[in-house]
Parts: structure tokens; sequence; C-alpha cells
């Protein structure tokens, strides 16, 4: 269990790196790997418009990239281990689908309420407020929920009731909504790393790093969970305070997320059982620097694509963590005795 | 009994308690599901906790690891109540290997056995020289030293669970708790298991409790038995005691079944076989036993039985047939033709 600085985190961090150079290098224009490593090194650009190009928009783009992809892994690894369950995600316990009712009741209630939030200044940020407070909403009547059933499969299920409930709200809403606002909506829900500047990037990382530290320092206990909650109890595990750090710090970290970035699909769910496949290894404290660095690299991987390098338009990013993303998974599981090795 | 030999001021019980009354508490309503419960549990001696499904074994267990504290009293451990320890000491004092089902995944018996230490780790699990010593230990000890680099999902069932009671070992907690660690296990392993339990409980000094349903290997392996029978209070002693004095026979209540005294089985009420079987003991026993367990079949009016070459005699009130092996009578009997039973219609 001391394998922390496996080769193979080296070699995915490593990956990391190069992918962020890349990510920074492609899109609309193509600024040469070469001057970027200047740059970095102090010396300026040859054209003034790459420095906006970079500082403005790639660098808090390809920033957000991986805080998503680390928070979402991180959440996906967190619930796959704490529900015992293969298919759970960041988006079980109906956080996403909160923040998406929350977004939906900005953009589309207009009409049938008579609101008219988005022509006021600020658009981007009363996204960012409705979804939080969709987010933050559920993660509340979740906790009501925790404090009251113990079982964690009824949690889940609960989860998984709150989230189609939302997802009910989001569709009634959509149906009376006029054509610009139910597009607005599908846009939001189709996952953005781009609409996040330098002032949001910082609220973002400080949400993802409060999100994190419960997790971090609950490795030990989700290892214990690995034999179930019998046996974690037994080996001198709190399991009720490592039900609210799973539900605290997955809901921060997807609240968040999807508040900044929408629902981005995908990455939580697959990328833990990327992380485990890869890696050979169900220890946590190695799975967690696996599946985040691995969440980096895809989401990293996902954005380059989506930005169509060479073209100056945009692919919505749902579409390529899903497409590119799913038949990797068929692919891996297809490859080893996946059902038997979770 | 006041053997001048016993050693109890060496080997105080490390595990006691006196009048526990188990059950649930749902809201304010308190299920009982037994009582009064009273026992002591000794270093270095495997203990064999048996009774009827439902009577409340488990839930006596999960007083014992404290998952689910009793309605009434307390279990101290050494001199603590085990409510008053923190979840940290109390793993350090009781390991346990369960029924549950436990993901293989790909970890590997090593990995596995090394979650055992988390008691003992700091908050990223980190293992010292120490833990890693400890595992090599108990692998040793439970000789899975050779599977340490095997996937879990690789062991056979007998393999696993040796593997989970090296999890539990690599604990290094006084008690050791398992909870029907031979169902599913075949002949050979049940009494393997069994035995290296008993070894450790010798060799490394631990308090072992161990629920089984399984007499045979009970009365082979364990040091003591607590019976457990629904409103009655514990029956705890040796399994010889207890067959000598008759209290095993509180394991099957009714009149149906009980225990044979000499040979410790459960068997059918004996009814006395309405027919003479003569011949050599061994083999007299096994042709009882068949016919015992066929009460239906019309018994001739005796039987000789002859060793080399196997041959049953059965003789009718008019006539005889010669069978060359059990279950050749039992067919017969079973269907006697009508031509060479007359006496039959």
């Amino acid at each position: 269990m001391n394998s922390f600085l496996s080769p193979r985190l080296v070699i995915v961090l490593l990956l990391c790196a190069g992918l962020w150079l890349i990510n920074l290098s492609l899109g609309s224009v193509h600024i040469p790997l070469n001057d970027l490593l200047r740059r970095l090194g102090g010396i300026p650009f040859p054209k003034s418009s790459w420095e906006i190009i970079v500082v403005d928009y790639r660098l808090p783009k390809s920033l957000t990239a991986m805080l998503a992809g680390i928070g979402l892994s991180l959440s996906g690894l967190q619930m796959q281990t704490f529900f015992r369950n293969p298919l759970a995600g960041p988006y079980v316990l109906g956080i996403s689908a909160g923040a998406g009712l929350g977004v939906a009741l900005l953009t589309m209630a207009g009409t049938a309420f008579g609101w008219h939030l988005l022509g006021s200044a600020g658009g981007y940020w009363s996204v960012v407020l409705a979804a939080s407070a969709g987010a933050i909403s559920v993660l509340v009547l979740m906790g009501l929920a925790a404090w009251k059933v113990k079982d964690s499969m009824t949690l889940l299920i609960v989860g998984l009731m709150f989230g189609s409930a939302a997802s009910s709200l989001i569709t009634l809403l959509a149906y009376f909504s006029a054509a610009e606002e139910l597009k607005l909506f599908t846009i939001w829900s189709m996952g953005n790393l781009g609409n996040t500047g330098w002032k949001e990037l910082v609220l973002l990382s400080g949400a993802v790093f409060l999100g994190l530290v419960p997790a971090i320092f609950s490795v030990k206990a989700y290892n214990a969970m690995l034999l179930g909650e019998a046996y974690a109890v037994s080996m001198g595990i709190n399991f009720q305070r490592l039900r609210w750090v799973m539900i605290v710090s997955t809901g921060i970290l997807t609240g968040s997320i999807t508040a900044f970035c929408g629902p981005i699909a995908f990455i939580g769910i697959a990328v833990p059982h990327l992380a485990r496949l890869l890696f050979r290894t169900q220890n946590h404290a190695l799975l967690f620097p696996a599946a985040a660095s691995l969440g980096v690299v895809i989401l990293l991987a996902c954005d380059t694509i989506s930005q169509l390098p060479g073209m100056a338009s945009t692919l919505p990013l749902n579409a390529i963590t899903t497409a590119f993303g799913a038949p990797l998974i068929i692919w891996l599981i297809m490859k080893r005795s996946f059902s038997e090795e979770f | 009994m006041n053997l001048p030999t016993t050693n109890t001021a060496e080997n105080p019980a490390f595990v006691r308690a006196r009048d526990l009354e188990l059950g649930y508490r749902t809201g304010k309503l308190a299920q009982r599901v037994a009582y009064p419960v009273s026992f002591d549990l000794y270093r270095q001696e495997l203990t064999c906790l048996m009774g009827p499904n439902g009577v409340g074994k488990s839930t006596l267990l999960k007083a014992i690891m404290h998952q689910h504290p009793p309605l009434q009293g307390e279990v101290w451990l050494g001199d603590t109540p085990t409510g008053r320890l923190a979840e940290k000491e109390r793993a350090k004092k009781i390991a346990v290997v369960l029924t549950e089902k436990t993901p293989t995944g790909m970890m590997t018996v090593r990995d596995l056995v090394a979650l055992g230490r988390i008691p003992h780790t700091g908050w990223w699990g980190q293992l010292s020289p120490q833990d890693q010593a400890k595992i090599a230990e108990v692998m040793e000890w439970t000789s899975i030293s050779h599977l340490a680099a095997k996937r879990v999902s690789a062991l056979s069932d007998g393999q696993r669970q040796t593997a989970l009671i090296a999890r539990a070992l690599a604990q290094d907690s006084p008690i050791l708790i398992l909870d029907e660690p031979t169902a599913h296990l075949d002949l050979s392993n049940r009494f393997e298991i069994m035995y290296l339990l008993r070894d450790l409980a010798r060799k490394a000094s631990k308090a072992i409790l161990v629920v089984t349903h399984d007499l045979e290997v009970a009365l082979e392996t364990a040091d003591k038995l607590w019976l457990m029978n629904a409103n009655q209070p514990l029956l705890t002693g040796s399994p010889e005691d207890l067959m000598i004095n008759g209290g095993i026979q509180r394991l099957v209540p009714g009149d149906k079944w009980q225990v044979d005294a000499v040979s410790g089985k459960i068997v059918r009420s004996t009814i006395p076989l309405a027919c003479a079987i003569e011949g050599p003991e061994a083999l007299v026993c096994w042709v009882k036993n068949a016919l015992r367990k066929n009460p239906e079949l019309q018994l001739p009016a005796s039987i000789q039985i002859t060793a080399s070459p196997f041959e049953i005699k059965a003789t009718f009130a008019k006539s005889y047939c010669l069978f060359q092996s059990i279950s050749e009578m039992l067919r017969f009997l079973q269907n006697p033709p009508a031509t060479e039973n007359p006496f039959l219609k």
C-alpha cells in the first residue's frame, strides 16, 4: 500500500503537463509550443494579441478544466466506494439536477412568471448564483434525509429521487418556455469550461479546495469501506462522520463545478474506473491522485478537441466527453474482467 | 469445578458480561431478543457460539463489538466497558471476520491483509516497518505468504476465508470474533480453518469466539461451547462436559432429533428398528443408518451381513433375498416385486 509514487502516476502527471501546454497552444489561433515555453521562461510573445488570448482566455479555461477534472473524478470515486456501487457518480445525489433546476428557473421561467433576470447585468454571475442556490438546496435536503435515514442504499435511492424530481420540474419549465430560453438552458446543460474568468476561477478553486480537504483526510476510511460498512466500523472508522464527509465533499465539488461549468458528463463515473483499471489498485492513497490526474488529462484532452483547432467555432463539451469517453470505457471493460474486479 | 490445577488467576476472563439484555430499539420501543446473557471469554481459548437461527447470536456478537449496544448491562473488555472505549481503541481490542460478501476487486491478498493495520496507522494509512513486519508475520501464521501477490478474486473460498482471518489478525487485537467462518467451505477446509483458529488462540494468546452451526467441527476443535436458546441463559462449558451432562441436547430442541451421545452427530431420535440385524458392528451401524433414514420401508424379519465378500441376506417370513449393496437392498424394499414376496400382498 506504499506505492504512492508509482511510475504510472509519474507518467500520467507528465501527460497532464504536456496536454496542458497543447491545450494552451491549440484553438482558433495556433500559438506555437516554443513561444509558449519561452513565455513561461519570461520572454514575451512575438504578438501582443497572443498574450490576451492566453492569459485572459486559454489559461483560466485550462485551469477550470483541471479543477473540474479533479473535482468530478474524486466525487465519483468517493461515491463509488461509499455506496460500493460501480454505477454511482457525482450526480447520483441529485446535486447537479438541483443546480440545473436553479438555472432552469432563471433562464426558462421568464415567460411563465414574467421574470427577466437574464436581461439585467451580470448574466453569467446570475447563472452561477442560481445554480449554486439549486445545488445548495438539494444538498440541504440530502443532509436532512441523511440525518433521518441511516442506511446507505436508502440514501442513494433518495438522492436519485431528488434528481428525478428536479429533472421533471426542469422538463415542465422547458415545455412552457420560449424557444430562445430553451436554447439558453440547453447550451448551459451541454457544459462549458470557457465561461470562467480569473475572478470566477478564484471562487471555483476555493470551493474545490474546500471540497477536497475532507475527502483527503478520509483516505484511510475509504480504504476501510472497501470491505463494507460493518468491517469499516470494526476497524475503528467513524461511519457517520464518513457519511457526512462524503455528502459535504461531493456536494461542494459537484455543486460548484456544475454552477460554473454546467453538468459535465461522463468524467465522474468513468474516470474512477479508468484509474482502477490502469493503476490496478484499490488503495485510495494511490487512487485519489490517480483519479485526479486522469480526470485532468481527460478533461484537458476533451476541451482541446472541443475548441476545434484551427477553426473559429467550438463543439459542446459534453458531446466530446461522452463520444470519446464511452467507447474508451467500453473497451476497458471488455478487455478486463471488469465486474469481477470492481 | 474447583480443580486445583485451574489457572483462572493467570488467565482471567478477557471479555465478560453479566445478565445482558440483548435487543433492538426502534424509537422508544425496545424489542428484547435474548435475556439473560452472561459469559466469560478467555484468552488462549477457542469458544464456539452455537444455537438455532434467529436466537440472537449475531446480536450478541454486535453487542460485544459495540456495534449494537445491549439494552441492559455492559460488556467488559478486561477492566473497561466496551462503550467507554473510543472507536479506534476498540478496533485495537476486537477484530472480526464477518459473513458479508467482501468485494474482491483487484486487491491483492497482501493489500487485503494490510487493511487490518488501519487502526494502527496515521491519517494517510502509511505503513511503518512495524506494520509491514506484522503483515508478514500473520501471513506466515496463516500460511498464505505464497499467495501475497495474488488477486483476491483468484482465490478459492477456503483461501479467501484464510486471507480474511489474516486481515483480522493483522489488527493485532487480543479478541477475534468470527461469524460462521466455515460456512460454504468443504469438509477438510472446515477443519483446517478451525484448527488454525485453535492454534492461533494458543500461539498468539487470543480469545477467539466463533459462531458456527457445525457441531462436528466444534466438538473436535473448541475449548468451550456457548449454547444459546430462546429465553434461556447461555449454557457454557467444554464440549465434552456438555456431551456427558446432556446439555448439548439443547442444540436440537424437540423430540425429533438428538445428538448421538457417542458420535456427537445429530441423528433422528432412535426409533427401535423392528428387525434383528446381525454382522460385524461397523457394517451393522451403516445398515441401520440407511434403514432409519427410510422409516416407510417394509422391514424384513431379520438381516445377516457378511463382510467379505460384502453381502446382505434379508430374511422374510417365507423367503430370503441376497444383496451386494445397501442401495440394492433399499431399492428392493421400496418396490418389493409381488411374485417374490407373496406375503406382502
